[in-house]
């Protein structure tokens, strides 16, 4: 693999944490230089507003992810076109924690900022596995009782099904709601098995979530479309939004 | 007014629009023009072709243009201003009372204008205040929670000052509290949209009504929460509403959604203009219906006598509009001389 190949797969996978989708798929990354072991990831915004808080944990994402890489170095991250581009692309660059490179005007660190987020990203995949089942059929009953193991042998085949399927078990393996095989597949943040009482009302509340964080991942989209009069490349990903009978 | 097919007549209030100028003479550094920037970009984004401005007249507009927008050919009945300060950004601020007060002047039955505190000014903030209650009669504010000012990038609705400026609010009869979060953003540890703090306010403060504009968006989620829970706490549609030309699926999930969680009595309808054209806005919005498999999924319906309160009778209730006497001073009313 071309070392632009390596570092463009590990860019895959740092996530806008309010949108949960691929700073790549979103066309957030606007250019990458490498030189020797050296090497340096420009990225941007939808505006010149968006949240420095969520601008600075993707650029230390960017800055971790690309770090694994053994052939490499240094890293350096710059934000471009930003308000606080000077401070987040330093900032991330030297290896300051948030609460360093704004020193003046925070008072804290992230960390508590990126779980609450990580736990929207959780409920919202849920909803579109949950989703997925119900639309082939899959009794409410059935749902609640589900095991994960249960749940990877009826999405065999399933190309779709899985690929859901497999976002949502990594999701929940990062905030440590994984155990075993056998326990159940619909948790809530606190690992707790969704009862089937609460199912309807489960439901209604992670569509919810899983609605905003979709429609701020199209306007967000649109908007850099339109900041750098981009043509629209990936269209939607949701399939679930799809226009129909409108 | 807008005549429905069958003859109906829609009394329409816009809840929110601006009469800004952000022309490079009144920018105050780069902030001012990214600012803009950032505004023109949302219009361009969701607006049909024609309804797109070019960036000059974008920048700043004459009381002709937006009195021709609003009244003549866009539907709008009367509407109301909430100011943006920005001061920060701009020399004369971006959308100021006073310069509202000018169109109020003029057009009495047609415009309302809102006044604005920032809990940031202090004890003479509190005397500006009464100021603009004695002088522009104000019943409502806009707060910019996330406003810059100098080293601070923002404040909470349950800062102590704040709640100080939310006495004085009460004691004064300003009733409407429209708050705004984002897009100007603060460097906090927390969620900068966060829209916890209204949950707070409005629970402490039950007998004024808080107004998130834009729904809470991007937190529609928390604010649909939130909502449930007070019910003092509305919804004004200005940048969802958009969708329904952009994206009409998202924003069928939206408003279905909003009735769910808030019921009709406690949604508004509003342009953002100059952002967005009332027009074209309203057209979409009468013409839309639900599609089947969410009427199902949610139970709601967006029928015309729905669409009839989002668009005028639910903000006239909070504004004190007698819908039926408004409609009678302005059977004659000559807008443009």
């Amino acid at each position: 693999m071309l070392p632009i190949q390596e570092v463009m797969e590990k860019l895959n996978v740092v996530m806008d944490p309010e949108l949960d989708q691929s700073l790549v798929e979103l066309g957030f990354i606007d250019d990458v230089k490498i030189e020797g072991s050296e090497v340096n990831v420009r990225f941007r915004l939808p505006t010149y507003w968006c949240s420095p808080n969520f601008a600075y944990l993707m650029a230390s994402d960017i800055r971790e992810k690309v770090s694994e890489l053994d052939w490499v170095n240094n890293v350096t991250v710059e934000l471009k076109d930003h308000s606080f581009s000077r401070e987040i692309s330093q900032g991330v660059s030297n290896q300051e924690t948030f609460q360093e490179a704004f020193s003046k005007l925070s008072s804290g660190d992230l960390e508590q900022l990126r779980r609450t987020f990580k736990i929207k990203a959780f409920y919202s995949r849920q909803e579109k596995v949950i989703r997925h089942l119900l639309s082939k059929g899959m009794t409410e009953q059935r749902l609640v009782s589900l095991t994960v193991s249960e749940l990877e042998e009826i999405l065999t085949g399933d190309m779709k099904g899985a690929m859901l399927k497999d976002r949502y078990l990594l999701i929940l393996t990062e905030l440590g709601l994984y155990k075993d095989k056998r326990q159940p597949a619909f948790i809530d943040e606190d690992g707790k098995a969704v009862e089937i009482g609460a199912f309807r009302d489960h439901l209604l509340n992670i569509r919810r979530t899983r609605l905003s964080m979709e429609f701020n991942a199209f306007y967000c989209r649109n908007l850099l479309l339109t900041r750098y009069n981009l043509q629209d490349a990936g269209s939607d990903q949701n399939e679930s939004l799809e226009v129909k009978g409108v | 007014m807008y005549i429905t097919k069958d003859g109906e007549e829609i009394f329409v209030i816009d809840g929110h629009v601006h009469y800004w100028d952000a022309s490079p003479e009144n920018q105050l550094n780069v902030h001012g023009e990214e600012f803009i920037n950032c505004f023109h970009d949302y219009q361009k984004n969701l607006s049909p072709k024609e309804y797109i401005w070019p960036r000059e007249k974008f920048l700043k507009y004459d009381k002709e243009t937006i009195v021709h927008d609003l009244f003549v050919s866009g539907y709008v009945d009367m509407a109301i201003f909430q100011p943006t300060y920005l001061t920060d950004f701009y020399k004369n601020g971006f959308n100021t009372v006073e310069r509202d007060a000018e169109l109020v002047r003029e057009y009495p039955n047609r415009f309302i204008v809102n006044g604005a505190f920032d809990p940031r000014d202090g004890e003479r903030g509190l005397e500006n205040l009464e100021y603009q209650v004695e002088t522009y009669g104000i019943k409502g504010v806009k707060l910019y929670t996330a406003e810059w000012r100098g080293d601070s990038k923002g404040y909470k609705l349950t800062d102590p000052m704040c709640y100080r400026y939310l006495e004085k609010c009460r004691e004064l009869g300003i009733k409407n509290i429209h708050v705004h979060k984002g897009p100007t953003i603060t460097p906090l540890n927390k969620d900068a949209f966060d829209v916890g703090d209204v949950d707070e306010v409005a629970s402490v403060f039950k007998d004024l009504n808080f107004i998130v504009e834009h729904v809470g968006l991007p937190r529609l989620e928390d604010f649909c929460w939130i909502a449930t829970q007070e019910s003092n706490v509305y919804g004004g549609l200005a940048v969802a509403l958009p969708f329904v030309h952009a994206r009409p699926r998202y924003f069928a999930e939206i408003i279905s959604e909003l009735l769910f969680w808030l019921d009709e009595n406690r949604i508004f309808f509003g342009s953002d203009y100059a952002i967005w054209h009332p027009k074209w806005l309203i057209e979409k919005f009468i013409e839309f219906e639900l599609p089947e498999d969410i009427k199902q999924e949610t139970g709601v319906d967006l029928t015309m006598d729905v669409k009839k309160k989002i668009l005028g009778e639910n903000i006239a209730r909070l504004y004190d509009i007698d819908i039926e006497a408004q409609k009678e001073k302005l059977r004659d009313d000559v807008l443009i001389s």
